[in-house]
C-alpha cells in the first residue's frame, strides 16, 4: 500500500466516495466526493502531538471496538497515507471554551477546521471494482450467545485479539478475567451454509482461518486444548491439506457437528457447549474457556449503489456477476469495468491477489492498445422511424443509448457500450432499432421457414445463446431425448424476443410458442430478461383479450447447465401442443 | 405483513398465492406443483361500486 502511496502515476484517493459515473468504456466521467480531512495530509507527520490533548474517546473501528481512539486518529498504523484525519462529527470543535486542543498542540499547523468537502470529475478509460465485502453479524444466532456471553468472540474480533498491533498486543486473554483461556472452541459456518438464517453459500476462507488460528495458538501456547466444531473442512487450495493435517497433529480436535446451544457458567464464566459428534452419533457436553464464532463472509452493504453507479449485475448470493465465469471471470459485464477480490465472491488473500493482478493486467491491454474491438451484434437507429419517445434508452440494461428528451431529437446508440442484448430492438414500437444479425427480417424469416409445412405439428423456441441454447446444446451431447416437433430459433437474449415475433408464429399457426431465457440471476445482459418477463405477462394479457388461450405462450428459464431441465421442458411443451386444436389454430388466425 | 397476490401456472392450471407488491422489481417464479416458470398473476377486476 505505501508502494501505491508513492507511486508518482498512482492518485490515491482517500477519505472519497464515488457519487456518479457517465459514459463509458474508454470514456468514463467519474464525480469524486473528496471529504474534507481537516488535517493538511502532505504536512502531517503522523506524530501524534494532537492525541495527547484531545478529551475525545471513541471505539476503534479497525480494532471492532476493543480498544478506543481520539476524535483525530490513524485509522490503523500502516494507514496510506500516513497523516492523521479529524471526525468532525465527534470533534468538539475550534471553540477556545469547548476545546481547540490539537491545533494548539499541533506544531506543523496541518489542522484546519474550515476545510470542506469537495467534488472532482475525473476522466478514466477503465475501472476496477475492489470494494471488498462485509462480515456475517452472528447477534441473529441467539443459540450461540454471541453479545449475551463476553466470552463469545467473532473470528474478526478474535484475529484483533491475537495481533501483535492489537488492543491487547498479540496475548491471548479471554475478554472475562484478561487470563490465557486454557480450553479454546471454534465453531465453523457461521452464516454461512445455511438456508433458514444467514446465508446458504461457503464463505470460502472460514475453514481455513481457523487452522491458522488454531496452529498461530498452539505454536505460542501449546498446552491451550483447541476443539473445532463444524460441519466439513473445506481444505482445498495449495498447501491446504498439509496446514490441516498439521493442525491434527499438533493436537487440534475436530468435532464434526455444530453445537445446538452454549450455555454460561454465571460464576466462572466458562461456556458449555452441547454438541453431537455425527462420526459417532454421540451428544456430548464440552466445557471451554472461549468460544470464537467462525463468521461467513457477505456482501458489501454499498454493492446496490456501486451496482447503480457502473450499471453491474448480481448474482443471487449479492456478489458482483462477472461477464462470464469461465471465459471472462473478472470482467464485468458493462465493458471496461473489472473486479478484484471479495466484491465478486467470498476469497482469500491468494484468490484476491490473482484476481487483482488479473484485472490490472485485462485494464492494462485495453489502455495500451488505445482501441477496443465491438462485436458486430450491436444496434442501430433508424433515425428516419426514432419517434424520440427514449423508451429504448429507458430498458437499455447499459445505459448504451443517448437520449435527449428536451430537445427531442433521434436516440443514439454508444456502440462502444451496447452489448448487443436486443432490449431495445424488442421494446420499439415503430421498429426504429435494428439489431444486426438478429433483424426482425431475420427472425421472421425464420418464424416463416419453421411453419412453412404443418405448423399445428410444430412448436416455435425461442432460446437466448447463452443459457437455454446452450441447454438445448448440453441435451444434445448428453444423448438426452426431447421431441422432433420442437424448433428452436437462437437469440442473443430472450430480451429480444419481440412480441411481433410471437404473434407472427400464431398468426401463422403455431400451436404453442415457448420464449426461454438465463435465470434471473444469471441474465448475461445484466437484467434484460426482467424485460422478456413484462413482454410475455402483456402478451397473456393481449391473447386473453382476443380470446386465444394464454397457456399456449410459454415462458420458462433454463441454464446452460440444466441440459435435463431442457428435455423436459421441450416434453412438456410437445405434451400442450396435442391439446391445442385445429380449431383453436384456425381461429388465432383469423384473430390476429 | 407481506402483500400477496394470487398466481396461476400456465402449464399444470395450479393456482397459489405468493408475495407479490406491483413496486417491486419483477422477480423469477416457478410453480410450485410442477417447477414451470409459466406463472401468471391473477389481476382481480375492480369491483363495481
Amino acid at each position: 500500500m505505501t508502494d501505491v502511496g508513492r507511486h508518482p502515476r498512482i492518485e490515491l484517493m482517500t477519505l472519497s466516495e464515488v457519487v456518479d459515473v457517465q459514459g463509458y468504456i474508454g470514456n468514463f466521467r467519474v464525480k469524486v466526493l473528496r471529504k474534507a480531512r481537516y488535517v493538511d495530509e502532505k504536512e502531517c507527520t503522523a506524530c501524534g502531538d494532537c492525541l495527547e490533548d484531545c478529551p475525545v474517546t471513541k471505539p476503534n473501528e479497525f480494532d471492532l471496538g476493543l480498544s478506543t481512539r481520539k476524535a483525530i486518529y490513524q485509522p490503523f498504523p500502516q494507514a496510506v497515507p500516513a497523516a492523521f484525519a479529524l471526525n468532525m462529527e465527534e470533534c468538539l470543535g475550534n471553540n477556545p471554551i469547548a476545546c481547540g486542543k490539537c491545533l494548539e498542540k499541533c506544531e506543523k499547523e496541518c489542522i484546519d477546521y474550515d476545510m470542506q468537502d469537495k467534488e472532482v470529475e475525473i476522466k478514466v478509460g477503465t475501472i476496477i471494482v475492489a470494494t471488498g465485502m462485509d462480515v456475517y453479524d452472528p447477534t441473529e444466532l441467539d443459540e450461540f450467545g454471541y453479545t449475551r456471553f463476553e466470552n463469545v468472540v467473532t473470528s474478526l474480533e478474535f484475529e484483533r485479539l491475537i495481533n501483535a498491533g492489537g488492543p491487547t498486543e498479540g496475548h491471548l486473554i479471554r475478554p472475562t478475567d484478561w487470563q490465557l483461556p486454557k480450553r479454546v472452541a471454534f465453531i465453523q459456518c457461521i452464516g454461512s451454509r445455511s438456508e433458514k438464517r444467514g446465508n446458504p453459500y461457503c464463505s470460502n476462507v472460514c475453514c481455513m482461518n481457523t487452522i491458522k488460528d488454531s496452529l498461530l495458538i498452539k505454536n505460542h501456547w501449546p498446552e491451550v486444548e483447541i476443539k473445532v466444531f463444524y460441519m466439513d473442512i473445506r481444505a482445498f487450495g495449495k498447501g491446504f491439506e498439509d496446514l490441516y493435517k498439521r493442525s491434527k497433529a499438533e493436537g487440534v480436535m475436530y468435532i464434526r457437528g455444530i453445537p445446538g446451544d452454549i450455555r454460561e457458567d454465571q460464576e466462572t464464566k466458562n461456556l458449555f457447549l452441547l454438541a453431537e459428534d455425527s462420526n459417532t452419533g454421540k451428544v456430548m457436553e464440552h466445557e471451554v474457556d472461549m468460544v470464537i464464532l467462525s463468521i461467513g463472509l457477505i456482501p458489501s452493504t454499498e454493492n446496490s449503489l456501486i451496482r447503480q453507479l457502473l450499471t453491474l449485475s448480481r448474482t443471487s448470493d449479492g456478489f458482483f456477476m462477472e461477464a462470464h465465469p469461465k471465459l471472462q471471470p473478472v470482467d464485468a459485464p458493462t465493458k471496461g469495468v473489472f473486479f478484484a477480490g471479495c466484491a465478486e465472491s467470498p476469497k482469500d488473500i491468494k484468490d484476491s491477489v490473482t484476481q487483482a493482478s488479473a484485472s490490472a493486467s485485462r485494464a492494462n491491454i485495453l489502455m495500451s492498445a488505445g482501441k477496443f474491438t465491438v462485436e458486430a451484434i450491436t444496434s442501430l437507429i433508424n433515425e428516419e422511424l426514432c419517434k424520440a419517445c427514449g423508451l429504448c434508452a429507458r430498458v437499455c440494461p447499459y445505459h448504451a443509448i443517448e437520449f435527449d428528451k428536451e430537445k427531442k431529437l433521434p436516440a443514439r446508440v454508444i456502440e462502444a457500450s451496447c452489448a448487443g442484448c436486443g432490449t431495445c430492438g424488442a421494446e420499439c414500437a415503430f421498429d426504429a432499432v435494428v439489431m444486426r444479425h438478429f433483424t426482425d427480417q431475420q427472425i421472421l424469416g425464420q418464424v416463416e421457414a419453421i411453419l412453412e409445412e404443418n405448423p399445428q405439428d410444430k412448436v416455435v423456441v425461442f432460446a437466448c445463446n447463452w443459457c437455454s441454447y446452450a441447454g438445448a446444446d448440453y441435451a444434445g451431447v448428453s444423448r438426452l431425448q426431447y421431441p422432433p416437433s420442437i424448433r428452436i430459433i437462437r437469440t442473443m437474449c430472450s430480451g429480444r424476443v419481440d412480441e411481433k415475433f410471437v404473434l407472427h408464429a400464431f398468426k401463422l399457426g403455431a400451436p404453442i410458442v415457448l420464449v426461454s431465457g438465463c435465470h434471473f440471476a444469471d441474465c448475461h445482459y445484466i437484467n434484460a430478461n426482467r424485460w422478456t418477463q413484462k413482454r410475455v405477462e402483456k402478451l397473456w394479457d393481449k391473447l386473453e383479450k382476443k380470446g386465444i388461450r394464454p397457456e399456449r405462450l410459454q415462458l420458462e428459464w433454463i441454464s446452460a447447465a440444466e441440459g435435463l431441465k431442457f428435455a423436459k421442458v421441450m416434453k412438456e411443451m410437445e405434451e400442450l401442443r396435442q391439446g391445442v386444436t385445429l380449431e383453436e389454430i384456425d381461429y388465432t388466425r383469423k384473430e390476429l | 405483513m407481506a402483500e400477496e397476490a394470487n398466481f396461476k401456472c400456465l402449464r399444470c392450471g395450479h393456482q397459489f398465492k405468493a408475495p407479490f407488491s406491483p413496486k417491486d422489481e419483477p422477480q423469477e417464479r416457478a410453480c410450485p406443483e410442477c417447477g414451470s416458470n409459466s406463472v401468471r398473476r391473477i389481476k382481480e377486476k375492480a369491483k363495481k361500486k
